[in-house]
């Protein structure tokens, strides 16, 4: 403990001494925030600020045809002629960003865009992890029946379990195993996608549970599910509701109320998951551009605020370690409270259970 | 503003993503591991119910044993007491009919010895009637030398002889 205490000290004071007051022309903290949260045609290269990992772009232009290309060729808003259609990411403007074709009369096409971005590498880097964290849980399992697993498959099993055992069983009692797939599969592809997004660097780094495009996806593919499933009893309760006949007769008061509760639920679960993963990056993001801000204060100055940020950056980090397996247990957790709403049979046989749930 | 208006590209991409994800754990993951934690579960309760059963019947094997063992010890109390009971009534018996044994020994004895008593009495009264005759004979001869008193003594048995008087 004495050690560790030393060691950070002078590593603290090295940092402070290392912190010289070099402060670009052209630094734009607004600029460096969106560009970190938002998507790219290239993969930033680690302590490299002018190359970057060239991805495919992949377009359709305007008369029908696709194309497909490095993004190394639009890097530093350059022009880039595939055959006779001239492509460009402007700097400004309604398409920012975004990969744009120029036609004759010098006027932007936005194009229908499926590149391989940033954050649909990321993407596909999840998923690969995913997979990679999962089978061996399901490898143990082929293999050795009911034992309990050790290590690394124990732990992601006994997160398996906690999801399944704790949430989804207790709360969709039958229908679990028929909805469990699909609701671990989110939670696990949420909480790979956060952890992924907290790693600053190559393969993680990618703000994708705070983009707003994935959890949407993610909500939408809940909304589809809960909806698609529902039985007759929800679907009474939504259109006919157990209310004082007023409050339903001739001017629907209950169905507007109900109806717009569906889409409401979805929407709530976007903004949710969106809002957390980004804020926690928006603040990691800003406590370092701190230290760059207050470099016109001289050294001491700098050195002060770099230890400080860096102490609350770490901090902010660790939290959203925290704040990862949260949002993607609430977002499963929640999934399957709607889901289960939305399984129930009617009055007779579940009342019990749906009173429990409304509570 | 860009961070709110999602990008059809990469709602696209999510979408298979997903789809392509889910159709792996789906078709090669979660069954397994559905299957495995509720066996390992359902193992559990088992093995937990059967640990209960098992100190349940320890529990009545136990009771059991000792209620046998109470039994068997009232039983070896039970013979001892007959046993014990028996032996003294044996030797009460056999103290009774060595009494009458001995009673009947000591009435045969008794007869007997009655039996020489008047035996003894009987020939001791004819010896002793014997010797008074011959004494009697002796004095009568020595009385009756003189013949007053011979008339005495005729006199004298008629007055006895007669009723009269």
């Amino acid at each position: 403990m004495k050690h560790l205490k030393a060691i950070t000290i002078l590593f603290l004071l090295l940092v402070s001494a290392l912190a010289v007051p070099a402060k670009a022309a052209d630094f734009d903290p607004k600029e460096i925030i969106f560009e970190h949260l938002g998507d790219g045609y290239g993969w930033e290269v680690p302590f490299d600020h002018h190359h970057r990992m060239p991805l495919p772009v992949i377009v359709c232009d305007q008369s029908g045809s696709w194309h497909c290309f490095s993004s190394a060729h639009l890097d530093h808003h350059a022009v880039y002629a595939d055959g006779d259609v001239t492509w460009h990411v402007p700097a400004e403007g309604d398409n920012k960003g975004k990969v744009v074709q120029i036609l004759a009369d010098g006027s932007e096409y936005r194009p229908i865009d499926l590149s391989i971005t940033k954050n649909v590498m990321a993407l596909f880097i999840t998923v690969l992890v995913v997979l990679a964290v999962c089978m061996p849980v399901a490898r143990w399992h082929k293999r050795h029946g009911f034992k309990a697993p050790r290590r690394f498959v124990g732990a992601v099993e006994s997160l398996i379990d906690f999801v399944y055992t704790g949430v989804i069983k207790p709360t969709l009692g039958q229908d679990a195993r028929r909805f469990a797939p699909f609701l671990l599969t989110i939670f696990m592809f949420i909480f790979i996608m956060n952890l992924m997004g907290l790693m600053v660097i190559f393969p993680g780094g990618a703000n994708l549970t705070g983009n707003i495009a994935v959890t949407m996806v993610l909500a939408l593919l809940t909304f589809f599910v809960t909806n698609l499933f529902g039985r007759k009893h929800y679907w009474k309760e939504i259109f006919w509701p157990d209310v004082p006949m007023w409050l339903k007769c001739p001017i629907p008061i209950m169905q507007v109320i109900e109806v717009f509760g569906v889409f409401t639920k979805p929407a709530s679960l976007t903004v949710r998951l969106f809002a957390n993963m980004m804020g926690g990056h928006m603040i990691v993001i800003v406590l370092t551009l701190i230290i760059f801000i207050l470099a016109d204060f001289g050294a001491a100055a700098l050195g002060a605020t770099t230890v400080v940020s860096l102490l609350f950056s770490i901090f902010m980090l660790v939290l959203d370690v925290l704040v990862s397996f949260i949002q993607a247990f609430v977002f499963t957790m929640l999934s399957t409270t709607f889901i289960a709403m939305a399984q129930e049979r009617g009055h007779d046989d579940h009342h019990s259970e749906s009173t429990t749930l409304a509570k | 503003m860009e961070l709110f208006t999602p990008d059809f590209g990469l709602v696209f991409w999510m979408f298979v993503c997903f789809a392509v994800l889910f159709f792996l754990l789906w078709k090669f993951a979660w069954p397994a591991i559905m299957k495995g934690v509720d066996s390992r579960a359902e193992l559990i309760d088992q093995g937990v119910l059967y640990a209960q059963q098992a100190k349940e019947q320890l529990d009545s094997a136990k009771l059991q044993a000792e209620k046998f063992e109470d039994e068997a010890r009232a039983r070896q109390a039970e013979i001892l007491r007959e046993a014990d009971r028996m032996k003294s009534q044996i030797i009460e018996e056999a103290r009774t009919e060595a009494a009458r044994e001995a009673k009947k020994e000591m009435d045969a004895a008794k007869v007997a010895i009655e039996q020489a008593r008047k035996e003894a009495q009987q020939s001791f009264r004819n010896e002793v009637s014997a010797f008074a005759l011959d004494i009697a004979q002796k004095v009568v001869r020595t009385e009756l030398a003189d013949p007053a008193a011979q008339a005495r003594l005729v006199d004298s048995i008629l007055d006895q002889m007669e009723p009269g008087k």
